[in-house]
């Protein structure tokens, strides 16, 4: 397998209707030479649609689908050269693991003896070289999973599509199958689409990652970025969880605001270059539950926040907190164990603290 | 199944009356086969196997033998060809009106054989079908139709449309998919379907009553004149030949079945 030959692909505008109900909505985005590109989304959002419509297994209604600059909606999945594992993996029951990756081989009239050296290469690469005259059925879930790897991988796509590719196994399991697939992307340096509902999946996997949300591209970014500059309340709900605080933007000047909520004061800082809000107008921030930390006694904080712990749970990592808070409401916060010093218990009055720059400034979601 | 409840003994007996109930009509031919009497009865001095002799050796029930046997293979051809196509068509497709196809396929299993006959009597005159090898074979290949595709639309509800995504994906063409994939999934299918079609034709008589006489005579028809004509024991005879090859013909099935399961 060659290395580096990642190929671009691009969607204009792509849009898919079954009858009234409009499965993906106007969506446009690039993919990067060699790039690993997440789809998330949750169940319906129109991202298994968008992989099938770039395999050529659904048609769009609108919108094209490039791959280097060239058209290639009106192209059969048969013609288009890319690899796909699908959810379930889909691999032929009937054949052996070895008859299963040389399967396209086979489709392209390649010669036994050439076939037989791509497959083994293509079996060491997931290190099921053992496994090559076994029936899927004998394999575990893993082993399958790879096998169909293999699979896709054989003949040189020109991309790889992934669907929901690790959602049937385990948690142990797929975590160390999202290492071995990064490997894999790192070494062969080959474009790939994953589509999963799976956060952490996307977050730990990705160079990029949309967000998809009723059929329409939500936002686009690096995992680091979507998950600390979310735009919208969606991606900042579906992305990780958050506390929201709602208030009246004052005193707006360059670099950031103070937020009026309820009783509180909230200092609010902006990154360079992005305008603060009109004075006046109502805002929405999105506080992640990791950025809070319980102040101790006289330590100081750029927002402090009084309140009294509701509930509490212990994560083995970390606890997380309830605080029902005076002006606030309620606020989830996640604090390290290793923080000894504090042992929470319900009723217990604590002061919450955060940083101007954690709490985001996102936009209501149009319903 | 190991821990579950055992049925108490009055379900368990009605269960074994029931069984014997339907089984015994067949059996009973057994020692009427075996008779050493010239006319239709039970053994009297003692069991013979004359009659089998006279099976086995008359031209003319080897005749019949033979031309329902050609009958039933090229029958069963048709039908497997006719039913397997319109199964995977219908599936492939799989719209309102498919439906409605598979409903009109298995209309011959629906309307009684005798009102299909008269039919068939009726348009096959014009045609010059009538007591021709080819008009009973397209008779018995066409009723035939519905075992296939209730056989072969079982095994393609079970099969995963996904693998054929997957085949496609990964560029084989339409034939390439149904050769390599398709068929080899569905294959006990058709095959169950094959053995069903095969018996439709071998043991079919009123259709044959209808559209044959002299140059077609199978198997059941001479069965059916030799009950009218003269109580020969040789047809105890005949219908446990037949019995034994009904039998092996279904275990056949059931061994393709458990080792396609395994």
């Amino acid at each position: 397998m060659s290395a580096a030959t990642g190929h671009a692909l691009g969607l204009r505008g792509l849009t898919r209707r079954y009858g009234s109900f409009v499965a993906v909505d106007d969506v446009s985005l690039e993919v990067g030479q060699g790039e690993f590109l997440t789809l998330l989304g949750p169940s319906g959002s129109g991202k298994t649609t968008i992989l099938m419509a770039v395999a050529g297994f659904v048609a769009p209604s609108e919108g094209a689908v490039l791959l280097d600059g060239q058209d290639i909606t009106p192209l059969p999945p048969e013609k288009r050269n890319f690899g796909m594992v699908f959810q379930g993996y889909a691999l032929f029951p009937h054949m052996t693991v070895a008859e299963n990756v040389a399967f396209p081989l086979r489709v392209r009239g390649m010669s036994r003896a050439e076939r037989d050296e791509k497959v083994r290469g293509a079996l060491d690469l997931v290190q099921l070289a053992a496994f090559a005259g076994r029936l899927p059925k004998q394999l575990s879930g893993g082993q399958q999973q790879r096998v169909a790897l293999a699979r896709a991988l054989v003949f040189d796509p020109n991309l790889l599509l992934l669907d929901e590719p690790l959602s049937a196994l385990d948690k142990k399991l797929r975590a160390e199958l999202q290492e071995e697939l990064k490997a894999l992307h790192r070494r062969i340096g080959r474009t790939f689409i994953n589509v999963t509902h799976d956060q952490e999946e996307a977050l730990s996997l990705s160079d990029r990652i949309a967000i998809l949300n009723h059929g329409k591209l939500v936002q686009a970014g690096a995992p680091g970025a979507l998950y600390d500059r979310p735009r919208t309340r969606f991606v900042a709900d579906f992305l990780g969880k958050s506390n929201f605080l709602e208030g009246v933007v004052r005193q707006p000047h360059p670099g950031g605001f103070m937020l009026e909520a309820g009783a509180a004061q909230l200092v609010v800082a902006l990154p360079d270059g992005e305008p603060p809000p009109a004075a006046g107008a109502r805002s929405l921030l999105s506080l992640r539950p990791e950025k809070i930390t319980v102040l101790a006694e006289g330590e100081a904080a750029e927002n402090i926040v009084e309140g009294r712990i509701v509930s509490w749970a212990y994560l083995g990592a970390g606890f997380s907190l309830r605080i029902e808070t005076a002006g606030l409401g309620e606020i989830r916060a996640n604090l390290p164990t290793w923080r000894s010093a504090f042992a929470p218990a319900e009723g217990l009055p604590v002061r919450l603290g955060w940083r101007a720059e954690a709490a985001v400034p996102v936009a209501e979601d149009v319903a | 199944m190991d821990g579950t409840y055992r049925p108490g003994p009055f379900g368990r007996s009605l269960a074994w009356v029931t069984a014997l109930y339907l089984v015994l009509p067949i059996l009973i031919v057994i020692p009427v086969a075996l008779t050493d009497q010239r006319y239709l009865s039970l053994p009297q001095d003692g069991i013979s196997f004359r009659h089998f002799e006279t099976v086995l050796t008359s031209p003319e029930w080897l005749g019949s033998i033979w031309q329902s046997f050609t009958i039933a293979v090229a029958a069963t051809v048709l039908s497997v060809s006719a039913g397997t196509l319109c199964a995977i068509g219908c599936w492939r497709i799989s719209r309102r009106a498919t439906e409605l196809v598979r409903v009109l396929m298995l209309l011959p299993l629906i309307i009684p054989s005798i009102v299909y006959a008269i039919g068939l009597y009726r348009y096959f005159g014009p045609l010059g079908l009538l007591d021709r090898f080819a008009g009973v074979v397209i008779a018995h290949g066409v009723t035939g139709i519905p075992y296939v595709v209730i056989t072969v639309s079982t095994a393609l509800a079970s099969f995963d449309p996904r693998l054929e995504q997957a085949a496609r994906g990964m560029g084989a063409s339409l034939s390439q998919t149904l050769r390599w994939v398709i068929l080899p999934r569905i294959a006990p299918g058709i095959f169950s379907g094959a053995i069903f079609a095969f018996i439709h034709s071998w043991d079919e008589l009123v259709m044959v009553l209808f559209i044959a006489s002299r140059d077609v005579f199978t198997l059941p028809r001479r069965i059916w004149d030799g009950i009218n004509e003269n109580l020969d024991p040789a047809m105890a005879a005949v219908a446990v030949l037949l019995i034994l090859f009904t039998l092996a013909l279904l275990m056949a099935d059931r061994a393709l079945r458990r080792r396609s399961e395994g």
